[in-house]
């Protein structure tokens, strides 16, 4: 556990080692992510005062909510740290400490949390005086909790869902684009390009059942008081076992990747 | 300019030859470009369920604005991409000298270099795409207009891969992994929605400081609004006065490169 936590703070150290680059990509990035988004709820709420159950206001909100909890959930992910590990030949030296190495990745993710964490704290201190509470939104600080508790295993889902596709890296020369289509997915399904109360009907059982509505979806909807204790409960449940599953799978993958493994040279 | 098509000649071979090598890394990225599409796709399909408009367009206006976004992509992802993806750690490791010291423009080697043959197939798609939904258009478009619209696009693609450079030569002088790459790719998502959306200064500067807009944006309006000289002449001038700017932004950044070192 000290080593876990000692990784965590190697990485938060790097991380504000480039503070300039650091700050001008996460405000250009989080302006024009949400500026696309606000304008995109303005034009679909020219003609409607209510769209798939949200207010224009509410509608906003939930997309400020979601692009910073998605900043947390994320952390690394396109960053392939492992497949690069293993292409390059760097996994070798983890394979001989005396520890797990999927952990030490997971330390790293968390460590790169933290300036993630300003961030949230800086880029959603304006919203309460810009937007308020719209009408349908429900924040309090037993929802701020949920939340909280859903970030928790959205990011631990979100690593683990990445976890195997970084480790194809033991057979293929490159996984970046899969790691690209993997975060094309879950953008759609899980609520971040558009909220998944607008997708058709028949395709909800689908969206509940997936994972990707956990990741980020689920945890601004607690945020913002759209869900009752059992509907959190029963998500968080659905949240965990997907990780189970997520796990096992990379545990798989990684006990056949390793089994082929050459060093340097793959 | 018979010695340049010679050359990339030379370049289109190497990459297929390279392409092939890494197979799976080709249907990877046939599989991750073939999802950007269905993604695109799917958000104006959900969107559209609750609206009849947006931002002045209607759902097969937007499909015809999607597949020239398509096109616009496949084109830079083949032709530029991965070359402008390796120019900050040549700058950074000094290895643009090796291309500094070859006889032809060292802007296109640099850019033009690495033709990207797994995208290849993407573009082919992105252009079945293209015609698909020129088609599917339920009102007769003529020749002529989609003579123009293609025109325009393949014009966009010019001012988005001018853009991409601009924000790439920056790492001359600020030494970052990236330049302000991440920024480009960030402002980017711009020229995937159309302008209409946009109102007061935002959609001014979005087609002229920072012209994404006119990218796919413009040349759509001109497919169904008409092109006017003045719509020409300002997406002309746009990237004409873009790309200067990066050719001299790039004169001025391989001054201040110190080889190795730098």
């Amino acid at each position: 556990m000290r080593l876990f936590w000692s990784m965590v703070g190697v990485e938060v150290r790097k991380r504000m080692s480039y503070r300039v680059d650091f700050w001008i990509n996460s405000v250009v990035g989080f302006v024009t992510e949400l500026g696309v988004a606000w304008f995109i709820v303005l034009a679909m709420f020219s003609g409607a005062d209510r769209v798939g159950g949200f207010s224009r206001d509410g509608m906003l909100l939930y997309y400020v909510a979601i692009i910073l909890i998605a900043r947390l959930v994320r952390s690394t992910d396109l960053e392939w740290a492992i497949a690069d590990d293993i292409y390059q030949g760097a996994l070798s030296r983890y394979l001989l400490y005396p520890v797990t190495y999927g952990v030490l990745k997971y330390a790293t993710q968390i460590g790169a949390l933290l300036p993630a964490l300003v961030q949230v704290a800086l880029f959603g201190a304006w919203v309460p005086f810009v937007l308020g509470i719209p009408e349908g939104v429900h924040l309090t600080p037993a929802t701020v909790a949920m939340s909280a508790g859903a970030i928790v295993v959205a990011n631990a889902l979100h690593f683990l869902s990445t976890y195997p596709i970084q480790l194809v890296a033991f057979w293929a020369d490159n996984c970046w684009s899969l790691l690209v289509a993997h975060r094309l997915i879950a953008m759609l399904f899980g609520g971040i390009l558009l909220p998944l109360a607008l997708f058709p009907a028949w395709s909800q059982p689908i969206l509940n059942a997936l994972p990707y509505r956990y990741m980020f979806a689920f945890p601004a909807d607690a945020l913002l008081g759209r869900l009752s204790v059992a509907e959190y409960a029963w998500g968080l449940g659905i949240a965990v076992a997907w990780c189970g599953i997520f796990a096992a799978v990379s545990a798989a993958v990684w006990r056949r990747g390793t089994l082929q493994y050459t060093g340097v040279g793959m | 300019m018979i010695r340049y098509l010679r050359l990339y000649g030379h370049f289109l071979r190497f990459s297929f030859s390279k392409a092939m090598e890494f197979r799976f890394d080709f249907f990877f990225r046939v599989f991750m470009d073939t999802l950007w599409y269905a993604h695109h796709l799917a958000f104006f399909w959900i969107l559209y369920r609750h609206t009849t408009l947006l931002g002045g367009w209607t759902l097969d206006q937007m499909l015809v604005f999607a597949g020239g976004v398509f096109l616009a992509d496949a084109i830079q992802m083949t032709l530029f991409s991965n070359n402008l993806w390796m120019l900050p750690n040549y700058v950074n490791k000094g290895d643009l000298d090796y291309y500094l010291v070859r006889p032809v423009s060292s802007l296109f080697f640099l850019s033009l270099r690495d033709f990207a043959a797994n995208s290849f197939v993407n573009l082919m798609m992105a252009i079945g795409l293209f015609a698909w939904v020129l088609v599917r258009y339920p009102a007769p478009l003529g020749a002529g207009a989609i003579a123009v619209y293609v025109g325009l696009v393949l014009m966009g693609c010019v001012l988005h891969y001018t853009l991409q450079m601009i924000f790439t030569i920056p790492v001359f002088w600020l030494h970052t992994s990236g330049g302000l790459r991440e920024v480009f790719w960030a402002l980017d998502r711009y020229t995937g929605r159309p302008h209409g959306i946009f109102t007061g200064w935002v959609r001014k500067t979005l087609v002229s400081l920072l012209p994404f807009a006119l990218i796919v944006s413009y040349p759509t309006m001109a497919l169904f609004d008409g092109l006017t000289w003045t719509l020409f002449a300002h997406m002309a001038g746009v990237t004409a006065a873009a790309f200067l700017l990066m050719v001299w932004m790039w004169s001025r950044g391989l001054k201040v490169y110190a080889s190795a070192s730098s």
